[in-house]
């Protein structure tokens, strides 16, 4: 299956650029996580040891969907999606529940997040849907049905609650959808009717604490101490951070636990304070390789499933960096949405991983029949 | 593999669509890379700042006071460490939930913690806001163990003042927290609420001096407010200067056993009253009593309400310190007045004789005297001695009372006589000017008479009344009163110059002289002020009785006003080379000469310090019961009085 001459189109700035960005993540998440006695002896926390076996094991992931053929994938795909919907049900109702939500499945020596695994089953679903089908996405037949595959994980993960991880599908159709035709005309309609609906919505649809998110978002000082408090603290830590920053494990907004849950959500902010606005250009500017680099991968490949699976991927990934990144600055409400390839999360380094083995794999067999 | 391939028209739009993504997210990351920008670069210093204010806590480590010492070194005040409960308001996310949970752990009363905390919310958050002044040893390890539950809450040591129980507590004072009142006032303007000033006494009119200055460290925190690892920098504070008092501890106590011990004596309680010593060489004062006292330790380690209440309604005003703050009739003391105007005038010479029949008519009217059956003829000397009112009324009516009021000015009594303690009262001396200004009449003759003898409107403060005996003493200088001998500012202690004199006459010598003789007479003669008498002190004095004026027949009637007189006994010793003068003011003592028995008690010390002997003990040891409290250790807050 693997063929010796498929190694050389293996597309390694990519693959350095994703290591380099899952490195300087162990690094912060060392960072943050540091336990410093009151004698002043410390050691790391154990959340590295977890990122790292997480990484290895993404490793492992990302070879092996670089390994079998995408399309192959792509012809199970109705089956992992079969499964992943069956995964989230059982986290309904027999998930492990931590910070309040019911998110993960004990698996004894680690906890499987299978929402995390949701983004790439969908952009394989519907890129088999899209690239199967001779019309694409052109009809609004075909938006709805596509909508109907998100729509359904959405939802599951939603009722977790993870809202955050549930938005994350939506630009993932999207981005399909975008590359498989969907008229223009269409996505500014939907894009009206947005604006038209968010009044509604925010009446109706929205809890009253995510109503005082977005409301202490837009003036967090109506709250400093409550909801608005991780913002200000965002903004403060990114901010104190300077050209240059204040050092690695000199950060005093993450290392005395200003910023909360930082190794997580507030990575990047953690980023931004100890290595500065160099370190941020620098974390950016990979970020924005790898993205470039996969819409590339996505542009040679040699078939509409290829391109529609990358696309999908890489819409999703871009919309999670965008958003955390601008949130670790307090420049978007705090939502549980973190930074793919940075954050710590073993579930989330994996997927990711794994997606990155598909773009890899797109690529990789863009001239092979 | 049943995918389908590439189209040139999918290829075309794919590769335009995909183009268009690109340039969007690079626009994307562009306008987040300026964000970025803004925050950490343009606008990095306003956020370095909050940051550093996140971490960083500025902890204000109070200064101890001076020290007090009296004339021969003895420590009189100093500081004792206290632990106060104090309340960090920037690490508090609830304050209302956190003054809950101290409220069970400690037993306090949480309205009384709110209005603390109401109090103080104008000040910086980082300033700890003192919630239970000197708490107990429960409530520092009950809030120790819930010091989770209640982050910002911490037990803070406190240096407060500590006095030797009651013993002159009004010429110490006390302290307290500054009050709104004086933070708005120029010489506090640089103060923050919540700080400790002298609010009487020695700590009020030296409250600069002993202030010292605070000093700071600055601490890492975390977000719970723990601090981490050593302060980054820390000041330390500057204990207040060092304050060496002209007070004498061993007469000051003498005088204060004095009254409580003739007090029980006579009637059966410790009297009330005031005293003053000064040395008439310098205007040093050696003691100074007023009684009943309080106990300025409470006010050292915070005053509950109610203790406050109890100290401001008393009828007794233990707060007011009766030897400058209050004013009495000076009664027969007044003749000392009365025979140094009349010789320095020349109205009268020391021989100037007058006859006695028990009393004498004046415009018209009998004035009595306490002799009724007279005194018979008698001079200078012997008028002083026995204290005869037909003598005095004499000297009154050919004197006119503008001449007394300026004799009695100049040696003190009418005035401010400037002792460096806080609010003294002039007390007043009439003169046809005063009559005019203020009551807007002619003085009358006859009124002189009664002046004459230390009534009608006579009023002095037992302060002036010992600054006259003190100038009659010396040959007609009035110093000024003082009781700051010296200043230790951290290099030694350099001695504090006293204020000049108030005002000084060259009496005559035969003026003088005919004045001690009297006094001495009053004493070791025929006088009424025999209980006074020391064998070779030569203890010269005059006693008085002031009568208490009642507002209402009525009250007077019900017996709802003590009514008896208050005595007098003003001295100075030895008769020739006076080196102590001063006054007793005894409250309804009836009788002056029981303030000389008081008297006696602080010369015979002062003679025996002088001489290195043991120092004299009264006889029957008093109950010691001259206060409702007496020195009280830590006692909790919502105890009353």
């Amino acid at each position: 299956m693997f063929e010796r001459r498929l190694f050389f189109h293996v597309d390694w700035a990519l693959l350095t650029a994703i290591l380099l960005l899952a490195g300087i993540g162990v690094a912060m998440i060392y960072s943050t996580t540091y336990v410093t006695l009151p004698s002043g002896e410390g050691y790391a926390g154990s959340q590295v040891r977890t990122q790292l076996y997480a990484l290895a094991i993404g490793l492992v992931a990302l070879i092996v969907c670089l390994a079998i053929d995408y399309r192959i994938l792509a012809e199970h795909s109705l089956f992992l999606y079969a499964g992943l919907a069956g995964l989230l049900i059982f986290v309904l109702f027999k998930g492990s529940t931590q910070f309040g939500a019911q998110r993960w499945i004990d698996l004894g020596p680690f906890n499987l997040q299978p929402s995390e695994f949701a983004r790439l089953v969908l952009a394989l679903m519907l890129g088999m849907y899209y690239g199967e089908s001779r019309r694409g996405a052109r009809n609004s037949g075909d938006l709805v049905i596509g909508g109907l595959f998100m729509l359904l994980p959405l939802l599951l993960i939603a009722k977790q609650p993870d809202l955050g991880t549930a938005v994350t599908l939506v630009p993932v159709f999207l981005g399909v959808v975008y590359l498989a035709g969907m008229r223009m005309r269409l996505l500014a309609v939907i894009a009206l009717a947005g604006v038209l609906i968010a009044p509604i919505a925010w009446k109706f649809a929205l809890e009253p604490y995510q109503r005082s998110r977005i409301q202490t978002f837009i003036d967090p000082s109506q709250d400093p101490r409550g909801a608005g408090y991780q913002t200000i603290q965002a903004r403060i830590t990114v901010g104190s951070g300077g050209l240059t920053g204040k050092g690695f494990r000199k950060g005093t907004q993450g290392q005395y636990k200003f910023l909360p849950v930082a190794h997580n959500d507030f990575i990047f902010s953690v980023l931004a304070e100890e290595k500065g606005f160099i370190g941020v250009l620098v974390a950016l500017g990979l970020y924005l390789f790898v993205i470039l680099r996969s819409l590339e991968a996505a542009r040679l490949a040699k078939d509409r499933l290829g391109a529609y699976l990358v696309g999908g991927i890489i819409a999703g990934f871009s919309f999670q960096v965008i958003y955390n990144v601008a949130m670790s600055a307090g420049l978007a409400p705090v939502k549980g949405i973190t930074l793919p390839l940075m954050s710590y999360g073993g579930s989330s380094l994996i997927a990711t991983m794994a997606t990155f083995g598909l773009i890899l794999n797109v690529r990789m067999r863009r001239f092979t029949n | 593999m049943s995918s389908q391939p590439m189209q040139p028209d999918d290829r075309r739009m794919l590769t335009l669509r995909l183009g268009v993504l690109q340039y969007l997210l690079a626009t994307v990351f562009a306008a987040l890379a300026v964000s970025f920008w803004m925050f950490q670069v343009a606008d990095h210093e306003r956020f370095r700042d909050m940051a550093r204010n996140n971490h960083m806590r500025r902890l204000p480590l109070p200064a101890p006071r001076g020290v007090l010492f009296d004339r021969n070194g003895k420590v009189l005040v100093q500081n004792q460490d206290v632990m106060n409960i104090v309340l960090f308001r920037e690490q508090t996310k609830d304050i209302d939930d956190t003054l809950r949970i101290l409220v069970q752990a400690t037993g306090t009363d949480f309205a009384q913690l709110k209005e603390t905390v109401e109090r103080r919310r104008k000040d910086p958050s980082y300033r700890p806001i003192v919630l239970i002044e000197n708490a107990s040893r429960p409530q520092v390890v009950a809030v120790a163990a819930r010091s989770l539950e209640m982050p910002g809450v911490q037990s803070q040591p406190m240096p407060a003042r500590k006095y030797d129980g009651t013993i002159a507590a009004h010429l110490f004072g006390y302290v307290g927290e500054v009050s709104e009142a004086q933070l708005s006032r120029a010489d506090y303007k640089d103060l923050g609420a919540g700080a400790i000033i002298g609010q009487a006494g020695v700590e009020q009119a030296y409250n600069r001096l002993l202030m010292g200055t605070e000093g700071y460290k600055a601490m890492i925190v975390n977000s719970r407010g723990r601090e981490i690892g050593k302060p980054i920098y820390e000041q330390q504070a500057r204990e207040g200067n060092r304050l060496q008092l002209t007070i004498d501890a061993d007469l000051q106590k003498a005088a204060e056993d004095g009254f409580a011990h003739f007090g029980v004596v006579n009637s059966g309680k410790p009297y009330n009253g005031a005293a003053v010593v000064l040395d008439p060489r310098s205007g040093e004062v050696l003691s100074l009593v007023s009684l009943p006292a309080y106990d300025p330790n409470k006010f050292a380690v915070g005053l509950d309400a109610a203790t406050w209440k109890s100290l401001l309604t008393d009828k007794a005003k233990p707060l007011s310190n009766r030897a400058l703050q209050s004013t009495y009739s000076p009664g027969s003391t007044f003749k000392v007045v009365m025979a140094t105007a009349a010789m320095e005038e020349g109205v009268a010479t020391p021989a100037f004789r007058v006859h006695c029949p028990g009393g004498a008519s004046f415009y018209g009217r009998w004035f009595q005297c306490h002799l009724k059956t007279g005194h018979g003829s008698l001079d200078m000397r012997h008028a002083i001695e026995k204290s005869c009112n037909t003598y005095f009324y004499t000297l009154g009516n050919m004197l006119g009372v503008d001449r007394i009021h300026k004799w009695a000015s100049a040696l003190g009594l009418g005035q401010v006589n400037g002792i460096d303690l806080p609010n003294e009262l002039s007390g007043l001396v009439p003169s046809t000017e005063w009559k005019r200004r203020e009551k807007k009449e002619k003085w009358y003759a006859g009124e002189t008479i009664s002046v004459a003898i230390g009534q009608g409107q006579v009023n002095v403060t037992p302060l002036s009344l010992a600054v006259m005996m003190m100038t009659v003493a010396n040959g007609g200088t009035r110093y000024t009163p003082h009781v700051l001998k010296a200043i230790d500012k951290g290099k030694g202690w350099e001695p504090f110059a006293p204020p000049p004199p108030r005002s000084a006459v060259r009496m005559k010598n035969s003026t003088v002289k005919t004045l001690r003789d009297g006094l001495w007479l009053a004493v070791n003669g025929a006088g009424t002020a025999g209980r006074a008498r020391i064998e070779g002190a030569d203890v010269s004095g005059k006693t008085g009785t002031a009568q208490v004026i009642s507002l209402t027949g009525a009250e007077r009637a019900r017996g709802k006003i003590d009514v008896r007189d208050h005595g007098w006994f003003v001295f100075f010793a030895p008769r020739d080379k006076p080196e102590v003068a001063g006054v007793i003011f005894a409250e309804h003592a009836e009788h002056g000469y029981y303030g000389a028995s008081i008297a006696k008690h602080i010369i015979q010390t002062y003679y025996a310090k002088k001489h290195g002997k043991p120092l004299p003990s009264l006889v029957e040891p008093p109950p010691t019961t001259i206060v409702a409290d007496a020195v009280a250790p830590a006692r909790p807050r919502s105890g009353g009085n």
